[in-house]
């Protein structure tokens, strides 16, 4: 269970608050999605779940499992089951994407305690997830995201999640730059990784994607705060509504 | 007037040791004219120094504190085993070697026979014939301000004459491979003459590495003359890995390329603690290509210097330079290119870059591009770049469970990678990739 308490975070280096007292439980089993305007600190959220250090936590804590995550490495969350699919996922030169998963997914296993999985036992986890992925293994042999589509490197980011086998999946604004086909192939991919065991947070600005990735609770973020929770027809509302109605309340 | 300048003590036992051991030297008489003219023009020149515009950022003169003796490895106790070990992850290319040990050729350690297409010969044994000797002397014409050059002239002791007939296509890669090794502090001047028949092609890889257990200190001066033929392809490697104790490492590269030849050249620099590595290359013929680039690695006081001329002389010729270096501690790199377009050489097309990736803030990058274009139909271009690690970068891998320590070297790797892929040759690729790996180990 993902717990986030009163959490206020800042700029590492400036004076601005963005988050002003973040309160939100998502249980095992669930996912919900976090709507807001540009600006509201949906994807400051994001990154500091992961643990990116420009960030700094001035008050609240992050339980996952019961345990604070705060003081721990990014790669440390990440062998503790934390996934952040990012918005913009980077390209690496010169990094073949084989070599990236595989020292990716065997760092992960050696920190949970697993065997490392040997090249050709990797090879075959990889085909099979990237087949169902509708991802080219020949495309994996070329720089990490180097040359590849908006759609392809957010396919690229799911896979990296499957291979991964997280427990709290963030899913920062998957949707950006997909056209319609590759947004059902990513909600696919994404469906298919939800069981009783993960905890899963979708973060969006448009209802479009709650489409298909059905969530059970919806969170509206604008000025630092969750301002409102409901169940999936609050997205809906929003899109006719828009977010006008929180700008205001809060300003 | 005349001003007297003062000696320092490494010019004065240069020359000294020239004295002793002249003697000694092969060659025929016109060599030991050739090594006697070299000499006193290196007692005039003296080490170089930063008063000299190229050498500004390499001031060998205070570098160079003393002159080790030439100390002949023909009689070390070796084994095929030790070259194994003293090239690392060379020794995973299925390649023809030549080897040589403080300066000499070692036939015993060497791969018999020869390849199709290809004779090598020691500089040594065809010193003593006026033919062989033109030919060794005759490609460093223009060169008498270099005086590293006269004193590779002047003091060297052997190298590998090497030529691969036309249209031979060599089977596989040719490696020189120069072993500094013995427990006693040593300089060695190696010359190497590559001669490219027209239409051949070949993979020859110049490595420059020490056995565990050599001495501390060292000195290599190196001279390569190459000779690019019409429609050659030449892939040319220059590895200089030493073991990061003490050693000082100076070479320069003397290209000729022929009309629609391909030249690619590539040096790696590590684990050196001063090196000075100067290129020249004259496009000959029209048509030609060049693409030259190269990865330097320093940490401590390691102070690499990659200084290049491409001399575009004839029109319609393309050159390309990529220098990648990675700088910790309080170690320097240096990068001074100059491309010259002379006012025949339309049509040419040349882009250079160079970019350091700086790991210390006590660490230091000095780049210098120069264009001199004096034709008006060219397309030149030159930039470099000076960075830390990208945080971007470095956060993407750890959100993958990637600890910093390996995230970090997956990110050198892919930094040098870029300018390693240009040798376009998987075998040689990953060796190169092997060295790197070894001194980001340590």
């Amino acid at each position: 269970m993902l717990e986030i308490k009163n959490l206020h975070v800042k700029i590492a280096e400036e004076d601005k608050p963005i988050l002003k007292g973040i309160d939100l439980v998502v249980p095992k089993g669930e996912l919900h999605a976090i709507m807001g305007p540009n600006g509201s600190g949906k994807s400051t959220l994001a990154y500091v779940l992961a643990g990116r250090d420009d960030y700094e936590v001035t008050d609240g804590d992050i339980l996952w499992n019961g345990e604070s995550i705060l003081e721990m490495e990014p790669d440390e969350r990440a062998a503790a089951g934390v996934f952040l699919a990012f918005q913009y996922p980077m390209e690496i030169p010169g990094v073949a994407g084989l070599t990236f998963l595989r020292t990716a997914t065997n760092a992960v296993r050696r920190k949970r305690g697993h065997e490392e999985l040997t090249t050709p036992e990797f090879m075959k986890l990889v085909k099979q997830k990237a087949g169902e992925l509708n991802i080219d293994v020949e495309m994996l042999k070329r720089p990490v995201n180097v040359g590849f589509s908006g759609g392809e490197k957010k396919r690229s980011e799911i896979l990296q999640m499957a291979l991964l086998e997280p427990t709290l999946c963030v899913l920062d604004e998957t949707d950006s730059g997909l056209d319609i086909d590759a947004l059902k192939v990513v909600s696919e991919g994404v469906n298919a990784l939800r069981s009783p065991e993960r905890a899963m947070l979708v973060i969006t600005h448009y209802q479009r994607l709650l489409n298909y990735i059905v969530p059970d609770k919806v969170h509206v973020l604008a000025h630092g705060k969750i301002q409102r929770s409901g169940g999936k027809e609050l997205a809906l509302e929003l899109e006719q509504s828009g977010y006008g109605e929180f700008g205001e309340k809060a300003a | 007037m005349t001003v007297a300048v003062m000696k320092t003590k490494a010019e004065q036992s240069f020359a000294e040791g020239f004295n002793e051991m002249r003697a000694t030297l092969p060659g025929s008489a016109a060599v030991r004219e050739a090594r006697e003219g070299a000499a006193r023009r290196f007692e005039e020149l003296g080490l170089p120094h930063r008063r000299i515009e190229e050498w500004k950022y390499t001031d060998l003169r205070s570098a160079v504190k003393e002159a080790l003796p030439a100390r002949s490895g023909d009689k070390l106790a070796m084994t095929i085993a030790d070259v194994i070990v003293a090239i690392g992850p060379l020794a995973q290319i299925d390649a023809h070697r030549i080897v040589f040990v403080n300066g000499a050729h070692r036939p015993d350690l060497s791969t018999p026979g020869s390849l199709a297409g290809l004779e090598v010969e020691s500089l040594a044994s065809t010193l003593e014939d006026a033919q062989a000797t033109e030919f060794a002397l005759s490609g460093f014409a223009g060169q008498d301000s270099n005086a590293v050059l006269a004193l590779n002239t002047a003091y060297m002791s052997d190298g590998a004459i090497v030529r691969v007939h036309a249209e031979a296509e060599l089977e596989k890669p040719l490696l020189l491979v120069n072993i500094r090794a013995g427990a006693q502090p040593c300089f060695a001047a190696v010359r190497n003459v590559l001669e490219v028949g027209a239409k051949a092609s070949a993979r020859i890889v110049e490595a420059f590495v020490s056995l565990p257990g050599a001495a501390g200190d060292g000195q290599i001066n190196t001279a390569t003359q190459i000779n690019v033929g019409d429609e050659a392809r030449l892939t040319h490697v220059k590895i200089a890995a030493d073991d990061g104790s003490g050693v000082t490492h100076l070479a320069n590269w003397f290209a000729r390329l022929g009309k629609a030849c391909e030249y690619r050249g590539f040096q790696l620099t590590q684990g050196v603690n001063l090196a000075r590595n100067q290129i020249q290359v004259a496009f000959d013929g029209e048509d030609a290509k060049l693409d030259l680039s190269g990865v330097f690695l320093g940490r401590g006081t390691d102070h690499v210097d990659t200084t290049l001329v491409v001399d575009h002389a004839v029109p319609s010729c393309e050159s390309r330079e990529l220098f990648k270096g990675v700088l910790d501690g309080h170690s320097r790199g240096i990068f001074q290119g100059k491309i010259i377009v002379q006012a025949v050489a339309q049509k040419t097309d040349g882009k250079q870059m160079s970019q350091a990736l700086l790991l210390s803030p006590d660490a230091e990058f000095d780049s210098k591009p120069e264009l001199e274009i004096f034709a008006d139909d060219v397309v030149c271009g030159h930039g470099a770049t000076c960075a830390e690690l990208d945080k971007d970068l470095m956060f993407y891998c750890q959100s993958r469970g990637i600890p910093t320590d390996v995230a970090r070297v997956l990110l050198i790797e892919s930094f040098i990678g870029e300018a390693v892929a240009l040798v376009e040759d998987e075998a040689i690729n990953e060796a190169l990739m092997g060295f790197a790996r070894d001194w980001l180990s340590k």
